[in-house]
């Protein structure tokens, strides 16, 4: 084996082990959605299920959570989006002196941890109602304590540095020649800016958009502090994951994953069919008129991925309305009826055989020979609650107290092997 | 004077309505979303936790004992340590450097790959697969961890079914739960930066290298890393700050007996409603994860304009 070949296997594993570790968890996480046990998990496997769609669909908090998410996430877009960009404009106008200063103080947020940025806004802003002389129950001191207007303000301030670093990147592209032109030609600021700077940035300004809303969707560390009274998305799932969990929230992990991968396909799609129509219009390609394929799916195997996911999608759904696991899980159940009674005939066993080492007093043959079995029977709903006032196993007693007596005893199971 | 003629340049740039639109932005964001809050929680972490009737009184006064609290608890005498919360403390900083240290040797050989093998159709698959887990929420991904590290969770099932362990080993409560959650919710922020740096490394230099005998380990050593230094640091002091300041994989990951730093703050704020002790817990953090960054920072010789990018 040749050093080459060494590098590639080491190479493949260490890939391997790193996209497991990433992509593992979320995988390990959307099974789970559809395991009808009620505890995330996916060994033992239960029954498939589309149950857990059913009970977070009804789930009203996290219905109220992810409308004010949404109403926030709008919020703190056009906030920080506008902040973002009024920065990097500035940035590349300021003084060069001063302008190693003015980059530490806008990209400063993204490196305050977001409890800091979270307690500093709820802490500003009291003071600013209280300083106003805002008293309790008047409109300023509800709109200085309303968890909306908080949260808004504590995530723009860290999600306009990163809309900032999108503009930047963009604006070092811009000819500042183009604005000077069109002042020259007699063209207002206003317009200037309207007509020539904006429908430039306006590619950057859709992706720190997109930007913004998943990183305020997403923010629970400001957002836990500023939120006071309101619930966020994510403020109502870490709630629910510390109480108790349950594989609902998988459901909605799951949801949020395929959403997620139909954005990612549906971007590389769009990008290679721009590549593909550029490709046409400079003569590079042809334009294959014979195939019967629609163009946007010709040679694009990230639209074609994208159609197939599609159907799987649709024709989940349609299976999720007549699908019923109700057959499956009285199975399951009885399955584990059957689990518990072979384990009790084992201990069983066990313990007679346990019995019959032990030199005993003459009836405790009675337990061990064959009206051993038969009184399973009798012991086969030992997990029934009604069981320890019921009493049933007494009739044997007589009997079989000497070999069954001690069956639960906490001590059996450790000393049986 | 030369204050002025900058502003009078600028307005005769942007004329005075976009001018002072622009200003009014940046200046309400600089000012009231970031220095004046940071400024009033500092002043808060020095204030008595008083009672509303008090405030203003004669009784408000600033005083030290918040970060008296921090040092030496709450008895009056001063002389033991605050033994519970110093030693959350130092756990978090040394652990959160350990997640950081941890990041960079499992990226490091990903974001050289990804970076010279720019182009290719598989690069580009493995970017969006790596995106799409940044893309799910911070608590779903702590969520996701918890169903595999729990007591009958997938690793316990595995390790039990290969007959590696015949107990369920406590994940969580041994931390492991949670120092993998906090590798995990992080590390393509130390990714992508590392990435964009190696992307912009002239191969021929590493060619060169190679022609003229340099070892595998002397390429990555003279030119590789001091190329991607920036990315580097500048991923670290992402992923040290963030870790050290998370608060969801803690809370959903950490065990029962042991804490994080800013779950002591939460617990000032929302448990005890004592903002003022919170306050000063927080500029704790905030101060001393300041100092260590800027401290790596001189020591690798990175400029703050490198990072983000």
């Amino acid at each position: 084996m040749n050093s080459a070949t060494v590098v590639r296997i080491a190479l493949g594993a260490y890939l391997l082990i790193f996209f497991s570790y990433l992509l593992g968890p979320l995988a390990v996480m959307s099974l789970t959605a559809f395991n009808s046990a009620a505890f995330p998990s996916v060994s033992p496997w239960a029954c498939f299920s589309f149950e857990w769609f059913r009970v977070l669909y009804d789930d009203k908090h996290i219905r109220d959570g992810i409308y004010y998410s949404i109403i926030i996430g709008i919020g703190t877009v056009i906030l920080s989006v506008s902040m973002g960009l009024a920065a990097s404009i500035l940035l590349t106008q300021i003084w060069p002196r001063l302008r190693s200063t003015y980059y530490t103080l806008i990209i400063a947020p993204i490196l305050i941890p977001g409890v800091v940025l979270g307690i500093s806004t709820l802490v500003f802003w009291d003071r600013v109602g209280n300083f106003l002389g805002a008293s309790d129950g008047s409109f300023l001191h509800g709109v200085f304590h309303n968890g909306i207007f908080l949260t808004i303000l504590g995530q723009s301030a860290f999600i306009a540095s990163y809309a900032m670093l999108v503009f930047v990147a963009r604006l070092q592209r811009f000819d500042p020649g183009l604005t000077e032109a069109a002042l020259d030609l007699g063209a207002s600021h206003t317009q200037a800016f309207r007509k020539i700077l904006l429908p430039f940035m306006r590619p950057a300004i859709a992706s720190a958009a997109v930007l913004a809303f998943l990183a305020s969707f997403e923010n629970y560390n400001t957002t836990t502090f500023t939120i006071i009274d309101y619930k966020t998305l994510t403020t109502v799932l870490a709630q629910k994951v510390r109480l108790g969990i349950n594989p609902s929230i998988s459901s909605l992990a799951f949801i949020i994953i395929v959403l997620t991968i139909f954005a990612a396909l549906a971007f590389e799609a769009v990008q290679r069919n721009r590549q593909r129509k550029e490709g046409i219009q400079q003569g590079k390609q042809k334009p294959d008129t014979k195939s019967v394929v629609p163009p946007f799916l010709r040679g694009n195997s990230a639209a074609i991925i994208l159609v197939l996911l599609a159907f799987v999608v649709i024709a989940m759904i349609s299976v999720a309305q007549s699908y019923s696991a109700e057959e499956c899980k009285v199975r399951v159940r009885d399955a584990r009826q059957i689990e518990i009674q072979k384990r009790i005939d084992e201990l069983n066993k066990a313990r007679a055989v346990k019995e019959q080492a032990k030199p005993k007093p003459s009836e405790a043959p009675a337990g061990k020979t064959p009206s051993a079995p038969a009184t399973n029977g009798a012991f086969g709903n030992v997990f029934d609650p009604n069981n320890l006032t019921n009493e049933t196993p007494k009739p044997e007693a007589p009997g079989g107290s000497g070999a069954f007596g001690n069956v639960f005893d906490p001590n059996n199971l450790n000393n049986d092997n | 004077m030369k204050k002025k003629m900058i502003f009078s340049d600028f307005f005769r740039n942007n004329g005075l309505g976009m001018g002072s639109l622009l200003i009014g932005l940046v200046g309400f964001w600089l000012i009231f979303l970031i220095i004046l809050p940071q400024l009033s929680m500092l002043d808060y972490s020095f204030r008595f936790n008083l009672p509303p009737a008090e405030q203003g009184g004669p009784k408000d006064v600033y005083t030290l004992s918040n970060y008296q609290h921090l040092l030496y608890g709450s008895d009056t005498s001063h002389q033991t340590y605050n033994s519970v919360d110093l030693k959350v403390f130092l756990r978090t900083i040394l652990a959160a450097m350990l997640v950081t240290l941890f990041n960079i040797i499992l990226c490091y050989p990903l974001a050289y790959f990804l970076g010279q093998s720019k182009g290719s159709r598989t690069v580009r698959l493995l970017v969006v697969l790596l995106i799409i887990p940044y893309w799910i929420n911070e608590i779903l991904r702590a969520f996701a961890l918890r169903i595999i590290f729990g007591d009958s969770g997938l690793l316990n099932e595995a390790l039990m079914f290969l007959h590696l362990t015949s107990e369920p080993i406590d994940f969580i409560r041994q931390d492991i739960a949670l120092y993998a959650g906090l590798g995990y919710a992080y590390i393509l922020l130390m990714l992508f930066p590392m990435y964009n740096v190696i992307e912009s490394l002239d191969r021929n230099q590493i060619e060169a290298a190679r022609d003229m005998g340099a070892s595998w380990l002397r390429i990555h050593r003279r030119i590789v890393i001091p190329h991607a230094k920036p990315g580097i640091v500048s991923g670290a002091t992402m992923v040290f700050m963030l870790t050290a300041g998370a608060l969801a994989a803690p809370q959903i990951l950490g065990g029962p007996s042991s804490l994080w730093f800013t779950q002591l703050v939460y617990q000032w704020f929302n448990d005890s409603l004592n903002w003022q002790q919170g306050a000063a817990y927080a500029i704790v953090l905030l101060i001393s994860t300041i100092i260590i960054v800027l401290t790596v920072m001189r020591i690798f010789k990175v400029n703050m304009g490198d990072i983000g990018k």
